[in-house]
């Protein structure tokens, strides 16, 4: 919020404040001690090369990420993205290999087709779970099937290659070392703060989360803004698509499978609260770092991957639980 | 017969050997708060065997408080409950099911899902040797149960989502009987039956009352308490005022104690001055959806008044500002804005034409609790703090504490969350948000509910100040004194149409609480 300049029950104010910076900083805190540990306890942690590599492999999951947090918000969940990002790639990538069109041409085309895959798609569960009231978590299960069963449908099963070379190069392509695409995500992430901080439509999403009844009765159209944002969620399944294509070369109809439980870590692990209300978008981009470096550093310490997976689950599980304690912590 | 005979054996025993006119029950000086409100603050009355026993009083007297304590959902502060010769302090139902305190709730305690056997058999379900549920015995104590009470045309093997809401509630009675009971507590039990289901439960309560089994009847329905009572308690701000036998009173000497206050005096100096414009608003057989009946509520609402609607819980006062707003669906009648038909679809509707709602629940409807005061503020009125879609912080902060300023709303920042007021401060912030609409017509729904005094009588002022102005207000409220203090015409609703009108120089509680009474069972057969 803004910067206050009310001087009432001055020590009240600033007791709040120091509280708001604990319960703001403390997932920051977090990352920074991750960092810490596994630059010590690394050789190779913070070489140039390591870190373009946590980037470019948190960059899906964090543009997935990003569209889940609106979701989350008004106290929904949406299980599809991974099956709609997949849906999207394969749409774009029988776009993207049609004859006879120019490179241009076809990786615009692409990138139209993948959008609106995911915004098709987003759109759908809006609806249908905002109009009937019922759980999200039901609705977006049938899309999640839904979806990935199109996949495979419109691929035939068979994984779609060689694109222009154009597209590859878009997906390889770095900015002083960055990844283009993590700097697409970036892109989105703020875009996504913008709009949750900074516009009525975002006041309203932490206000539906919060009380949908109360923001219904002052007169506000709950339901076109529940369904915009999961239109936003199928959106942000669309662009990883787009993402993922351009960085792995190919659209596989199997492509995403568990990337929307990576994406609703990111966002619980970030302090979004599963009821909805409360958490930023911010807090999502250091969960998702806090999920990149876990998964990067207890490799490079020379654990397993089983090993990684564990801990990303306690992670996850210590992340919920200090959050049921600073929302008691919050409410006294 | 017989199968109530066998259910209350135990009961009958204790009768034959007991004297008769035995106290079972003797309260004492009962008190309770919740915070620091007083919920019971002196509670006395005891029981006898066998007897039917009103509790009457308005709402929020302490009649469920003091069931609930009785039940064991409460501890109580101080006093002293002494059942059957013995200290009572239950600490949790069982506690007070184990010693003979049966209670059918107001609000349903039925698992909608499970069959009307499995419900009555709920608290012990019976096994058999092989720790199986042993549906056949389930059922037989189910037919046994219902039978009990006359309800030989219900089958208990089905689901209770398939019965009507009167059969439920004899479900839930046949529930509590069949356990050993001393005392049985109705609370509001006919709130929801017909004419002749009640005439049926008070058969019940015959052949119960026969088996020595004394009945706690909590009632709106004074009519109801001179039919089936022996003796009526009356509550009043959390204190037991008298206890009077049926035989020795009448509907109009309860009523007179269930008031008390004698404010009429009072009032008539306080009448506001202010003039009286045209219409704002004007309803025509006005009938929403959940409306039992067919004809609907017509009255005009002008600029400049303040118009109080009274009536019980359940007389479908809520209903109908909800209906107005656009909330909840309309089945038929008409609505005139300023002369001009008019139609809210939805709460924007509403908006539009000038309306506000300061909702009955400011916690589930009314606020946001953990967002800012500014945001709680700004809620209705997003237009004038933003542009294009963009929030301008300083202008919301600017609009909150214009509106606070004028409330005389006490706050530490507008960016502190809505819960870290006091109950009169965040109904202040309600009011906020509304009044920075300048709205036309403003409706409020108990518009000092869990406010305390002080607050109170400065959101009394802000209101009346806002008639002066010109704004048209519709109040509705259960404490008769907010309303005869504020209103230029109170309307009395009962069972979901107008009782009666009231002007200024007619407002008794007396008059409020006999049309809110009066004459509902003439009614009750429409459904």
């Amino acid at each position: 919020m803004a910067r206050q300049t009310d001087v009432l029950s001055e020590s009240r104010s600033n007791e709040f404040s120091l509280r708001a910076l604990i319960n703001k900083a403390g997932i920051g805190l977090a990352l920074l001690a991750l960092i810490i540990f596994f630059s010590v306890f690394t050789e190779h942690f913070l070489n140039a090369n390591n870190i373009t590599n946590i980037l470019t492999q948190i960059t899906i999951n964090l543009i997935l990420a990003v569209g889940m947090t609106f979701v989350i918000l008004i106290g929904g969940i949406d299980l599809s993205v991974g099956s709609v990002m997949a849906f999207a790639a394969v749409v774009a990538g029988k776009a993207i290999t049609l004859p006879g069109f120019g490179t241009t041409e076809v990786i615009l085309l692409a990138c139209l087709a993948a959008i609106t895959a995911g915004f098709v798609c987003g759109l759908l569960n809006g609806v249908i779970s905002s109009y009937w009231a019922l759980p999200s978590f039901i609705i977006t299960l049938g899309m999640l099937n839904i979806a990935r069963g199109a996949a495979l449908q419109v691929s035939e099963a068979q994984t779609i290659y060689s694109f222009p070379f154009a597209f590859e190069e878009f997906g390889s392509a770095m900015i002083y070392g960055i990844p283009v695409v993590f700097l697409v995500a970036l892109v989105l992430v703020l875009l996504a703060w913008f709009i949750l901080n900074r516009t009525v439509f975002g006041r309203l999403l932490y206000g539906i989360g919060n009380n949908e009844e109360a923001v219904r009765l002052a007169g506000h159209p709950v339901f076109w803004y529940k369904v915009a944002a999961f239109t936003i969620c199928g959106l942000t399944a669309g662009i990883a698509a787009i993402v993922y294509m351009a960085r792995l070369n190919i659209s596989s109809p199997i492509a995403g499978i568990g990337f929307e439980l990576n994406a609703i870590a990111a966002v619980i692990i970030g302090g979004t609260s599963l009821s909805g209300g409360r958490g930023s978008v911010i807090g999502t981009l250091i969960g998702a770092f806090i999920i990149g470096v876990l998964a990067n550093g207890l490799i490079l310490i020379g654990l397993s991957d089983f090993m990684r997976q564990m801990i990303t689950g306690v992670v996850i599980i210590i992340a919920v639980v200090l959050d049921h304690y600073r929302a008691k912590f919050a409410a006294k | 017969m017989a199968a109530l005979e066998q259910s209350f054996r135990t009961n009958t025993q204790n009768s034959a050997t007991a004297p008769k006119a035995e106290i079972i029950l003797a309260v004492t000086n009962l008190k309770k708060h919740f915070g620091g409100v007083k919920a019971l603050d002196g509670v006395n009355f005891s029981l006898k065997q066998g007897e039917v026993h009103a509790l009457v009083g308005e709402n929020g007297a302490g009649k469920s408080t003091l069931i609930k304590i009785l039940s064991g959902v409460f501890p109580f502060d101080a006093g002293e409950i002494i059942l059957s010769g013995n200290n009572y302090q239950p600490r949790h139902p069982q506690e007070a099911k184990a010693n003979g305190v049966q209670v059918v709730h107001q609000e349903f305690n039925l698992l909608t899902h499970l069959s009307v056997a499995e419900n009555i058999s709920i608290e012990a379900m019976p096994k058999t040797h092989f720790g199986l549920l042993d549906r056949k015995e389930m059922n037989r104590r189910a037919r046994r149960a219902l039978d009990a009470i006359g309800l030989s045309d219900v089958d208990v093997r089905t689901t209770v989502q398939n019965l009507g809401i009167a059969h439920r509630q004899l479900v839930e009675i046949a529930r509590a009987l069949q356990s050993e009971s001393q005392i049985l507590i109705l609370d509001e039990p006919t709130a929801t039956l017909t004419e002749r289901e009640t005439s049926r439960l008070f058969k019940i309560i015959e052949g119960i009352k026969a088996k020595g089994v004394t009945v706690v009847f909590v009632t709106h329905h004074l009519n109801e308490v001179f039919a089936t009572c022996d003796r009526v308690t009356v509550f009043r701000n959390g204190e037991t005022i008298i206890t009077e036998k049926i035989e020795d009173t009448t509907p109009e000497g309860v009523v007179g104690h269930m008031v008390g206050r004698k404010l009429a005096e009072e009032m008539n100096n306080a009448v506001p001055e202010h003039t009286v414009g045209s219409v704002a608003l004007k309803l025509k057989d006005f009938c929403i959806e959940d409306n039992p009946h067919n004809d609907g509520i017509s009255f005009d609402l002008r600029y400049g008044e303040i118009l109080g609607i009274a009536g019980l819980v359940g007389a479908g006062r809520t209903e109908l500002l909800r209906g107005i707003f656009g909330i909840d669906p309309v089945r038929s009648g008409k609505l005139e804005r300023d002369g001009q038909a008019i139609e809210f679809k939805a709460p924007r509707d509403a908006i539009a034409s000038g309306i506000g709602f300061v909702t009955e629940d400011r916690k589930d409807e009314g606020l946001i609790l953990d967002m800012p005061i500014a945001a709680n503020v700004s809620l209705a009125n997003m237009a004038s703090v933003s542009s294009k879609g963009l929030l301008s912080f300083t202008k919301e902060r600017l609009q909150a504490r214009r509106g606070g300023e004028k409330l005389k709303l006490k706050y530490g920042k507008t960016s502190d969350p809505a819960s870290s007021l006091s109950g009169g401060n965040q109904q202040k912030v309600v009011l906020a948000k509304w009044l920075a609409r300048n709205p036309k017509i403003l409706i409020l729904d108990e518009p000092t509910r869990g406010v305390d005094v002080g607050a109170k009588a400065e959101i009394y002022s802000i209101l009346k100040d806002l008639a002066k102005e010109g704004v048209a207000l519709l109040i509705v409220s259960s404490e008769m004194p907010e309303l005869m203090t504020l209103s230029d015409r109170i309307l009395v609703l009962a069972d979901h149409q107008l009782r009666g009108e009231l002007s200024r120089s007619e407002f008794s509680e007396e008059k409020i609480l006999q049309m809110a009474y009066g004459q509902t069972t003439d009614t009750k057969g429409i459904h």
